[in-house]
């Protein structure tokens, strides 16, 4: 691509590149249903935070289909569902967490299994 | 990957620093450090998650002990050497050549 | 090499370590200074374009964008209802568009819930409406502690919620990207839009504030 120039900023700033795809998914996943995060450990690039491993939430609401990072570190453009899924403070935090505590993260299908 | 990036839940960090009237940058080479990383990624030799990804393989220790837009200069200076953009020879030598030149200027 | 530090960075060293701000080594504007004279030289990069990149940010934009979109939801009922069922639509109307703000959602803080947002990963943040993260957002005392202990976090903000308040907080680990709209502050059914707006502080959008009150 060529050169950023000054007179281009503005309107390079203002579009934007959005990782959303128009493509459609088949959702494997409904909102209410309890999930589990996939315990992972790749050595390269993820967007599981190590803190929800392996815990069980909720999904809170559905995003669309968005470009699955882990593949697009790489170089790969893969469409995933992306989901935004609730988990409790004791859930994630055991007797340290606080129950009138939740925490919600966006996660793309493949890391998450139905419980 | 399980660097020092993924830091939720972590103890012992202590009080959270706020800066009352922060300004946007604290020093000239970080406004160079993020316009230039800006710039460079506007060539499309790699997208956000390479960006990422190019951050979190800084060494954990000094990921911590650094500041925000050295992580950035880090992943900056190391995608643009594995994108062949740059060497780290030539980069070495610019530093050098720029630091003899700053050394010049102050003994005038 | 310290005598280049402080002449290069000047009286920046002084609040840079003023603030606890990890200091940049000198090593570090050298390294700065060669990227860019290597990439101006092989014309990769446009040296008037970094200095328009970097003005945006400094001056143009920042969190009077968001407290636009936070007053105007206050005042009308139908634009909050917009707002919190297409964020990126509404927030588009006032032409806050594009780099990091692409995909955006709106939370909304009630008598029962506060919201909170941040990005443990990284330091992702809604660019159009709330401009670039202050350090501390992107610090890794906050990253590691508002998931864990949300109301210690807030409470050393300086607010403390009744307990039968719900927290949430969100983490910013895709490409959607969160702003919160707190509640409209008691006593201010007089004020207008403009004024309304200029009650709505940065930290009240992030969810580690509340909106100023108009006495204050």
């Amino acid at each position: 691509m060529p050169v950023l120039k000054a007179e281009n900023v503005a309107a390079a700033l203002r579009e934007g590149s959005t990782a959303r795809l128009a493509q459609d998914l088949p959702a494997r996943f409904v909102c209410g249903q309890r999930v589990r995060v996939a315990n992972i450990n790749p050595q390269d690039h993820t967007r599981i935070p190590r803190y929800v491993r392996g815990h069980v939430g909720v999904v809170d609401s559905d995003q669309g289909v968005f470009i699955f990072p882990d593949a697009h570190a790489r170089g790969e453009k893969v469409a995933q569902r992306l989901y935004s899924v609730r988990f409790t403070g004791t859930e994630l935090w055991g007797p340290q967490g606080k129950a009138d505590t939740a925490v919600y993260v966006d996660l793309f299908e493949s890391y998450l299994a139905p419980q | 990957m399980n660097g020092a990036h993924d830091l939720g839940g972590m103890h012992g960090f202590g009080p959270i620093n706020r800066e009352p009237d922060e300004p946007v940058f604290h020093a000239e080479w970080e406004r160079r450090a993020f316009a230039i990383t800006l710039a460079m990624g506007a060539h499309g030799a790699w997208n956000l998650d390479m960006s990422r990804y190019a951050r979190e393989r800084m060494e954990p220790g000094e990921y911590l002990r650094t500041s925000y837009y050295e992580h950035w200069l880090f992943g900056l200076q190391l995608l643009l050497t594995e994108k062949g953009f740059l060497s780290e020879a030539e980069i070495e030598q610019r530093m050098r050549d720029i630091a003899d030149e700053t050394n010049a200027g102050s003994e005038s | 090499m310290f005598v280049y530090h402080a002449k290069l960075t000047g009286c920046r060293t002084e609040v840079l370590s003023k603030h606890k701000h990890n200091e940049p080594l000198p090593e570090t504007v050298l390294r700065v200074k060669a990227l860019e004279s290597l990439l101006v030289e092989k014309g990769l990069v446009d040296p008037a374009a970094l200095d328009e990149l970097i003005d945006t940010y400094e001056t143009r934009i920042g969190p009077r964008n968001g407290a636009k979109v936070v007053a105007r939801a206050w005042v009308d009922p139908a634009y909050r209802d917009r707002l919190l069922s297409d964020a990126s639509a509404a927030i588009a109307e006032f032409g806050f568009t594009g780099r990091q703000g692409e995909d955006m959602v709106v939370v909304e803080n009630t008598p029962q819930v506060h919201n909170m947002v941040v990005c443990t990963l990284c330091s992702c943040y809604p660019w159009p409406v709330l401009g670039l993260p202050p350090v501390w957002y992107k610090s890794a005392p906050y990253r590691a502690r508002v998931v864990a202990e949300p109301r210690a976090v807030l409470a050393e903000f300086g607010y403390t919620l009744a307990d039968d308040v719900e927290i949430r907080v969100w983490d910013s680990t895709a490409e959607v990207r969160y702003l919160v709209l707190p509640m409209r502050p008691a006593g201010t059914q007089d004020l207008d839009e403009e004024l309304l707006a200029e009650l709505v502080t940065r930290d009240a959008m992030i969810g580690t504030g509340l909106p100023r009150s108009p006495r204050a």
